[in-house]
């Protein structure tokens, strides 16, 4: 060592400075620390930041959704325009279409107001009617088909009102925005002002938000999630029944019973890079081998489930291996000790500590896939669908919609109402996440288990 | 018998079959299960499975290979004249199908009595009447040929129909007869029946391999039928995208390819130093009690779909981006935009990033935080000059793995970006990429014969390989970091 | 003990560098460190011996304040250095450990160049003007640590690449660049073969020529070897403190006793 004795510059020769002073360079220093946190916290805030005012300003847009201007007025189902034969038989009452309805509608509102003594100033009688919902003839004559005893009396009906006095009502559409607007004149919405202090305008909780199916472009008043959420439903349901069993089968493979071999390595590659691939194409794939190869019908939920469950394999895959590999390797051995074969270790013992841990990934995968949308709309489930899907088995073949779709598919329209139902669809699809999220915590917290 | 009947025949067989062997087995050894090689319920479950799996397997076979032969045979039988006047053979064999499918439903509402159905001709009948009265509509009238064809297609699947139940229920009947056969007091059920739960393990395992294998086969097929098409070098090469259902479309892929990389370069510039420094503070600087209430809101983030990132981009930050910085600035008066799409990925990828991140550098040993602050370096010091130095590799790991993801992402661009494809710097114009694409040619009316269909399989290809290559790298620099220190 | 070589050191400063005076440590409610008081010496080898546990390597990370880093730790009392207690609030923990350098247990060199980690101090600290002084206090540094004809002609491959003992004297040699006062020293040969081991403490004893070193040892041996004084912690207090030979040869308390002759430990 006697290299370690030969001086040069002593770094030690430095002048000593008191500890309580700081020298100038340290307080540089200081300073780039301080900078340095700072951006952290930043960037923190801003992240934080931006999520919050995401929620709020779709909270704020979509709120409004659950709530609907309706009008309610007595409706005289007059037998001469509805039922001309006269016998109350359905099969005849039939031919009479929502024209027929609409004019009852029409005859009965102007009557109303004119009973009220509410003025109808410099408004043709053809405005103030369209202040009714487009969709309002086409319930009426559901119900009145429904009970064809109806006819000839005097129904307390309460019909949607049309988009645009639902947003003067939510304060979307002022007087302003009226004059630039041909669906709504100003005098209309003084009209229904004087309707909303007669009573017969009000706002009540919109139900039909919930289950009524889509409407075309001129209703968004009467557009709900009745198709979406039940397609929803199917396909979370089929995920589920497909995914699970398959993701369980396969990490009890890989990880219980694998050999190393190339086939064992191709499948671990394949799975952790089919986590990585965009959802569009999965898409690709159902389009090109479920609907065009093996001829399942377009728009359905069976597709979209299949898609989604593609997707969702990897995610339950490496969830559910987390949880095995969770369990230790002396429960194993005491099963195989006292000479159970392998599989009834696994089967009987492994897989059902497991279970939590497999229940929670399986959750948490459920709900990516319920928000996924780019695969689905290339499987057509964007399609304008306003039939309900039949009950399960057969409805698995029907077209539907999903939640997530019939955001985009709103965002789409050019009415802003559509906006607003769009973002009350976000609610409802966050709704449901939470959910979901909220009860794989508290299965996290109710099964864990320390080993 | 419909396949759903069939189905349930080979389940009432496979029940048998349980019932049986498990009596067959006990009978053996006098009611003594003790005696038995495994417990009397594998004998039973042998035989299930010794039905199910020929009679179901053969099932599948037929229902695979039934459509192929008829349509083979029918093909063949057509005049080779059909296929130049009415288009492509897909075309005629569908209104073959549909005609079929219109004499089945004529038989079964009764319109027709079996014997017509078989025997009508064009000249004696109007088809496309009669099927119309009972609810099936063509397109046009029903030509002799096709009126025969679809004849010849009801008897041949009729035909086909009888085969695949005899040789499922004959399958079926044949398994249980050897599996009541084989099954004795020494027979090793047990082994059997775990050999075939293991086989169900393999197949379930390997669905990911047939996954990707499917993606890879129905993109690829259909990219080379477009490249019979279209010349690769135009698709490839061209700095036009105009796409025409008329024809004469120009399919050019480097305007998308700007596009998407340009969205992507933003995106990172917005979440990689967020997210960089988010993970920073989170791993180095905040006490537990802030870590535990900031990580999972920051994940939130991660777990709200894309769509409603879509939304907020359409409705919120476009419009915002409009009115106080495009505008003003005479950059542009379009709500969708490059910028739009580019920021609010971003901050979808904020919580990837930071995630990744914050386990990258939480798996920095302490000692060199240790040695570095014993030196006196400050905390910002020993994090910029030690920390993330060692941690460098999986942090460049994790920013691939996002840019892969901005490259992919679909809803965002598709409701944020816009959809003219265009090779501009001005990051307020709207610009589109191959996501927004894919999305364009494939909904809606598509014709799957015209290249402007088909070209988004092309762009699907390409996408999936620039991704796979992006995390495959990712993969590989993330792995050899851990190794360095695990 | 029968190495006899202790005896005839002599203390040869008497200038007291660090006074510890009701040094309390407490790790959230647990206390680490009771009531402590202790001196130690410019110019001289400290060990600091004890059982497992006993708070040595607690008081040690004290010096140099390093378990700042550690959320739940809490420190009272006094711990004066040159006349500054170094628990003022005035005083900044980054420039104290420019002063009172450490070296760990294991060795910990930065993925960096051999160079670069020996540089790492002086260039935070702002010690050179120039490429040329930053070389000159690299060479010195690496030559005081006994390292520099092994590594002068590989300068800039990674630290990581040498051997234990190679990356320990390295990471003494980053420590000595700074120009510390004070060298602390937590276990440094544990990690090491024998080899190494006589290396690290044969420059240990030249380093003492320039600084106050203070070690912390599990090795009675070793402190016998290396140091001048000792000091015997026992449960998180200091039991007895003296000159090395004394402890191992007429200790005074009677568990300081039954720990050199392996009763307790």
């Amino acid at each position: 060592m006697t290299d370690a004795t030969s001086g040069g510059l002593s770094a030690a020769a430095q002048p000593k400075s008191s500890l309580l002073q700081p020298s100038r360079l340290m307080k540089k220093r200081n300073a780039a620390e301080t900078r340095f946190k700072a951006y952290g916290i930043a960037a923190i805030v801003l992240s934080l930041a931006t999520l919050g005012f995401m929620l709020v300003t779709i909270f704020s847009d979509g709120v409004s959704s659950f709530f609907q201007a309706k009008l309610s007025f007595p409706v005289e189902l007059t037998a001469r325009t509805l039922d001309p034969k006269g016998n109350r038989d359905r099969a005849d009452m039939v031919k009479i279409t929502t024209l027929g309805y609409n004019k009852v509608l029409a005859v009965a509102f102007e009557k109303e107001l004119a009973a009220r003594g509410i003025a109808i100033e410099g408004q043709s009688a053809k405005d103030v009617v369209e202040m009714i919902s487009k969709d309002a003839a086409g319930s009426l004559r559901a119900t009145v088909l429904a009970n064809p005893s109806l006819v000839g009396s005097t129904l307390d009906a309460t019909v949607l009102a049309t988009g645009r006095i639902d947003g003067y009502l939510k304060g979307r559409v002022t007087m302003q925005t009226a004059e630039r607007d041909s669906n709504v004149t100003p005098a209309q919405l003084q009209l229904a002002d004087k309707l909303r202090e007669a009573g017969m305008l009000t706002s009540s909780f919109n139900w039909g938000f919930l289950t009524m199916p889509d409407a075309s472009d001129q209703r968004p008043e009467a557009a709900g999630l009745g198709v979406a959420i039940l397609g929803s439903a199917y396909m979370m349901l089929l995920v589920l029944v497909t995914c699970v069993p398959v993701g369980v089968a396969a990490s009890i493979y890989l990880e219980e019973f694998a050999p190393k071999n190339f086939w064992t390595d191709a499948i671990e590659v394949n799975i952790s890079n089919l986590a990585a691939v965009p959802s569009i194409v999965f898409g690709i794939l159902g389009l090109a081998i479920f609907i065009n190869f093996a001829g399942m019908p377009n728009s359905s939920t069976l597709v979209g489930a299949l898609v989604l469950s593609l997707m969702t394999l990897p995610t339950i895959i490496i969830a559910t291996r987390s949880a095995i590999k969770a369990v230790p390797p002396s429960i194993r051995d005491a099963a195989l000790g006292i000479g159970a074969s392998k599989m009834q270790s696994v089967f009987h013992h492994v897989l059902p500590l497991a279970m939590p841990g497999i229940l929670t990934g399986t959750i948490l995968g459920l709900a990516s896939a319920l928000g996924e949308t780019a695969p689905l709309l290339l499987i057509g489930m964007v399609a304008f669908v306003d039939n309900y899907p039949a009950a399960p088995m057969e409805g698995f073949l029907d077209p539907a919609t999903a939640l997530p779709v019939q955001v985009y598919g709103w965002a789409q329209r050019a009415d802003p109402a559509f906006i607003e139902r769009s973002s009350g669809a976000i609610i409802v699809l966050l709704v449901f996440l939470v959910a979901m999220n909220v009860l794989a915590i508290l299965l996290r917290r109710r099964f864990e288990r320390r080993w | 018998m419909t396949v759903l009947f069939l189905l349930i025949v080979v389940a009432v067989l496979a029940g048998a079959a349980f019932v049986l062997c498990r009596q067959r087995v006990m009978a053996s050894v006098q009611g003594d299960p003790k005696l038995l090689h495994s417990l009397p319920m594998y004998y039973g479950w042998n035989g299930t499975i010794m039905v199910l799996l020929p009679a179901l397997g053969g099932l599948v076979l037929w229902l695979l290979i039934q459509p192929m032969v008829i349509e083979g045979r029918i093909a063949a039988a057509l005049p080779p004249d059909m296929m130049a006047a009415g288009g492509s053979m897909d075309l005629v064999m569908s209104d073959v199908r549909r005609v079929a499918g219109g004499l089945d439903v004529a038989v079964s509402t009764g319109a027709m009595t079996a014997q017509q159905a078989a025997t009508i001709s064009t000249e004696s009948a109007n088809i496309r009447d009669t099927l119309a009265a009972v609810g099936v509509a063509l397109g046009a009238d029903v030509s002799p040929a096709v009126l025969s064809a679809a004849q010849d297609y009801r008897v041949m699947t009729a035909w086909g129909m009888m085969g695949r139940t005899i040789l499922t229920v004959l399958l079926a009947l044949g398994g249980l007869i050897y599996a009541v056969m084989i099954t004795n007091r020494d027979f090793r059920a047990r082994n059997r029946v775990e050999a075939a739960v293991k086989g169900l393990l393999i197949a379930a395992s390997s669905i990911a391999v047939l996954t990707t294998v499917g993606i890879v086969y129905s993109m690829l097929t259909e990219t080379l039928n477009f490249f019979a098409q279209y010349p690769f070098q135009g698709f490839f090469f061209s700095l036009t995208w105009s796409p025409n259902f008329r024809g004469d479309s120009e399919l050019g892929i480097l305007p998308l390819i700007w596009g998407t990389l340009y969205i992507t370069l933003i995106s990172m510039l917005v979440s990689v130093p967020i997210g960089l420094y988010a993970a920073i503070y989170l791993a180095e600087y905040a006490s537990k009690s802030v870590r535990a209430w900031v990580k999972p809101l920051i994940e939130v983030i991660a777990g709200i779909p894309t769509v409603v990132f879509g939304l907020f981009a359409l409705v919120t930050v476009g419009p915002m981006l409009r009115d106080y910085f495009a505008e003003p600035l005479g950059w542009g008066d379009s709500g969708s935009s490059v910028m739009t799409a580019g920021l609010v990925i971003g901050i979808l990828n904020i919580p990837f990033i930071s995630s990744l991140s914050d386990d990258i550098i939480n798996s920095v040993p302490q000692s060199l935080r240790d040695g570095s602050l014993g030196l006196g370096a400050t905390r910002s010091e020993t994090i910029r000059q030690v920390v993330l130095p060692a941690a460098l590799p999986g942090i460049v790991g994790a920013c691939l793995m996002a840019a892969s993801r901005a490259i992919g992402e679909t809803m965002i661009v598709v409701m944020g970006a816009g959809a003219a494809a265009k090779l501009s710097l001005n990051p307020f114009e709207a610009m589109t990429t191959m996501t927004v694409k894919i999305v364009g040619q494939l909904t809606g009316d598509t014709d799957f014969a015209a290249p402007e269909t088909l070209v988004a399989f092309a762009l699907g290809m390409t996408l999936f390989v620039i991704t796979l290559a992006l995390n495959i790298v990712a993969l590989l620099i993330v792995r050899k970091y851990r190794e360095q220190y695990d | 003990m029968n190495d006899m070589r202790t005896l005839e050191r002599i203390v040869n400063s008497e200038a007291i560098k660090i006074s510890a005076r009701n040094v309390q440590v407490h790790y959230g409610t647990t206390q680490a460190i009771k009531d402590l008081n202790v001196d130690i010496l410019d110019k001289t080898v400290t060990a600091f011996i004890g059982p497992s546990g006993c708070g040595k390597s607690t008081f040690l990370r004290c010096l140099n304040r390093m378990n700042d880093t550690i959320e739940s730790c809490r420190v009272t009392g006094q711990i004066m250095m040159d006349g500054a207690n170094i628990y003022d609030p005035r005083i900044d923990p980054v420039q104290l450990r420019a002063r009172v350098g450490m070296v760990f247990q294991k060795p910990n060199p930065f993925p960096k160049s051999i160079y670069d980690n020996v540089a790492y101090g002086p260039k935070i600290h702002g010690l050179t003007r120039n490429k040329a002084e930053l070389d000159e206090i690299v060479e010195t540094s690496i030559r005081k640590a006994a390292l520099w004809n092994e590594v002068k002609d590989r300068l800039q491959s990674p630290g990581t690449g040498l051997s234990g003992g190679q990356q320990q004297r390295l990471c003494i040699a980053r420590a000595i660049a700074t120009g510390p006062e004070v060298l602390l020293m937590d276990e440094p040969c544990s990690a090491l073969d024998p080899i190494a081991t006589a290396q690290v403490e044969e420059l240990i004893d030249e380093l003492r020529a320039q600084f106050s070193v203070v070690i912390v040892t599990h090795s009675m041996q070793q402190a016998a070897r290396v140091s001048q004084r000792t000091a015997f912690f026992h449960l998180g207090s200091l039991v007895e403190t003296g000159e090395t030979g004394q402890i191992f040869t007429s200790p005074k308390d009677p568990r300081t006793e039954a720990y050199i002759t392996g009763r307790i430990g």
